[in-house]
């Protein structure tokens, strides 16, 4: 008998401390676990270092928030929305430090962190200036005598977050055909805790009509979620688009302390819980419209 | 489709469709090509190719999903409905590096930069000198940081050709070029390198020796002069008549504006 993971999403984001390293599935306007992120702010979370790959709105809401002060990504950029302006104020301040990898570069810590080594090799990044500026990141000469290598050292995040299609309610993490990023392919694993939420919790019986699908084992997994439309506002295919007018809104917001007080309020603090904030940010005839894609 | 071979130069252009045409003829079959965020213009190229000369073009649409289908260039250059109708979604940590990684394949990679330097240095990192206390901080390296250094040929493009995106020295190199020009990137154990850059000025490549970029043809109606003033270094004085840059034919303007991208996506990249 497996164990049971099935949590709330307030007792699931409570298992993120202060302080924590939290790998967060995202890919500019795609695939985060905006429900999660919204929780972490609403319990008013500090000093949390974030590793994403492409990070967009959640990154941006977390440094608006005061949540992080340190970020560990190849980018962060909500595509055809801009810059996230919130980090990037922060990080002009001084309030957010950034350790900035090539993708094989963060491919490779969190790889050596899922597989209990203590550094991975990369080929890329050599002749850039972002090896001087990282200790995680060392020239090797090839033990066999090939050219040099960089060496990228483990990185074990304490928390992965990660949005899925499907979960039973012992942890086990079914997804949709869609576009899999390394959030999902080498972030949980390489994590200590992870915490994920579904967009449905299904029997079991539904994980094992289709175990292709299954992309994440139970045991891999502490604490599962049911959040509906839980990536809003990016999009998480097929199911639905992301939010033009949120992101549009945000960027509006992000051009004065105020506004940026005043959408937080609306969108994040406000809403006493997930299904609150569903129904702040438009509810069932703004779902329907994001599922066409053309919203 | 049209007879694009027997296709005469359209009257009618504008400069992003000139860029688009000029960025697809480096695309031919056999080759593979990928593309990341806010990639208007390469997308535009590789479609382009696709229905001209390069039928057998392999495009990886985001770098993710092989050979797609979609109906026109949407807003996102990076996932659904760019991505729709793929016959592979090519998993990233697994699939699309190890493609990339190899070396046989995706052997040309398009690069956008907030700053190119004289040597073909990209930086997408920060503007500043000191890199923890930025006065820009830009969106990061993200695949750039890799591609520089692992052996592809690099085409730059660039809609806003001025001296603060061209520039002597980048501030950061977060994508490896030609480092300090000569065989400084051959020394640091690198292969392929920056190949050409095209702006809405002008085409430029490097200088087989010195690694240097220089003028290879001058858009219709720009003189190098024009190019020189817009440009933060100085650029080596053209040997002779500089060529022109061809202007696209009608049927390539018709398939960019009418099949392609009939929402005018591409026109976000010239902002000014």
């Amino acid at each position: 008998m497996s164990a049971e993971k099935l949590a709330t999403l307030e007792d699931a984001a409570a298992l993120v401390r202060d302080g924590d390293t939290v790998a967060i599935q995202n890919m500019a306007t795609q695939a985060a676990p905006m429900a999660l992120v919204r929780e972490l702010i609403r319990q008013e979370r500090k000093e949390l270092g974030v590793v994403c790959l492409v990070g967009g709105i959640p990154v941006d809401w977390l440094a608006a928030a005061g949540a992080m002060n340190r970020l560990i990504g190849a980018a962060v950029s909500m595509e055809q929305f801009g810059l996230c302006q919130r980090y990037r104020k922060a990080v002009e301040a001084g309030a957010i430090r950034v350790e900035e990898l090539s993708e094989t570069a963060l491919n490779a810590r969190l790889g050596a962190g899922a597989r209990n080594l203590p550094f991975l090799p990369t080929r890329g990044l050599i002749g850039t200036d972002l090896i001087d500026v990282n200790d995680n990141l060392v020239m090797l000469d090839d033990p066999f005598g090939g050219p040099s290598v960089v060496a990228c050292k483990a990185l074990v995040p304490d928390v992965a977050l990660v949005h899925a299609h499907k979960a039973d309610r012992f942890g086990n993490i079914g997804y949709e055909p869609t576009a899999l990023w390394p959030d999902l392919g080498i972030m949980p694993k390489a994590a200590t805790t992870v915490i994920v939420t579904a967009e449905e919790i299904v029997d079991s019986e539904v994980l094992r009509a289709s175990p292709d699908r299954t992309v994440l084992p139970g045991f891999m997994v502490d604490a599962v979620v049911e959040a509906p439309y839980g990536a809003h506002p990016t999009s998480f295919f097929p199911r639905y688009g992301y939010d033009t007018a949120m992101h549009l809104e945000w960027i509006g917001a992000t051009r004065d302390d105020e506004a940026v007080a005043g959408f937080m309020e609306k969108y994040v603090t406000g809403p006493a819980n997930h299904a609150a904030y569903l129904e702040a940010a438009g509810g069932s005839e703004r779902q329907t419209a994001l599922e066409t894609w053309e919203a | 489709m049209g007879d694009w071979q027997n296709s005469p130069p359209a009257e009618d252009w504008t400069i992003d469709e000139l860029m688009i045409a000029r960025l697809a003829a480096c695309f031919t079959d056999g080759d593979q090509a990928c593309n990341g965020m806010a990639s208007f213009v390469p997308v535009s190229a590789f479609w382009l190719a696709r229905l001209t000369h390069a039928p057998d073009l392999v495009w990886l649409a985001g770098a993710v999903g092989l050979e797609p289908r979609p109906d026109r260039v949407p807003a996102s250059t990076l996932e659904a409905p760019l991505w729709r109708d793929s016959i592979m979604y090519v998993e990233q940590y697994g699939d699309f590096w190890t493609i990339a990684l190899n070396g046989r394949w995706l052997t040309k990679f398009c690069v956008g930069s907030a700053q190119l330097d004289r040597y073909g240095n990209g930086n997408n990192s920060i503007i500043g000198t000191d890199y923890h206390a930025p006065r820009v901080r830009l969106p990061g390296t993200a695949g750039l940081g890799d591609m520089g250094s692992i052996g592809k040929s690099l085409y730059y493009w660039n809609p806003n050709h001025n001296p603060r995106s061209l520039v002597e020295q980048v501030d950061f190199i977060s994508c490896a070029g030609y480092l300090g020009g000569g065989s400084e990137r051959a020394d640091a154990g690198l292969e392929g390198g920056p190949e050409l850059v095209i702006t809405n000025l002008c085409v430029m490549d490097f200088h087989p020796d010195t690694r240097h970029m220089q003028v290879a043809s001058l858009h219709p109606g720009v003189t190098f002069e024009q190019v020189q003033e817009a440009t933060g270094f100085e650029l080596p004085a053209p040997e002779g008549q500089l060529p022109t840059t061809a202007v696209p034919t009608i049927e390539q303007v018709r398939l960019i504006r009418e099949v392609i991208d009939p929402d005018n996506m591409r026109r976000r990249e010239f902002g000014g």
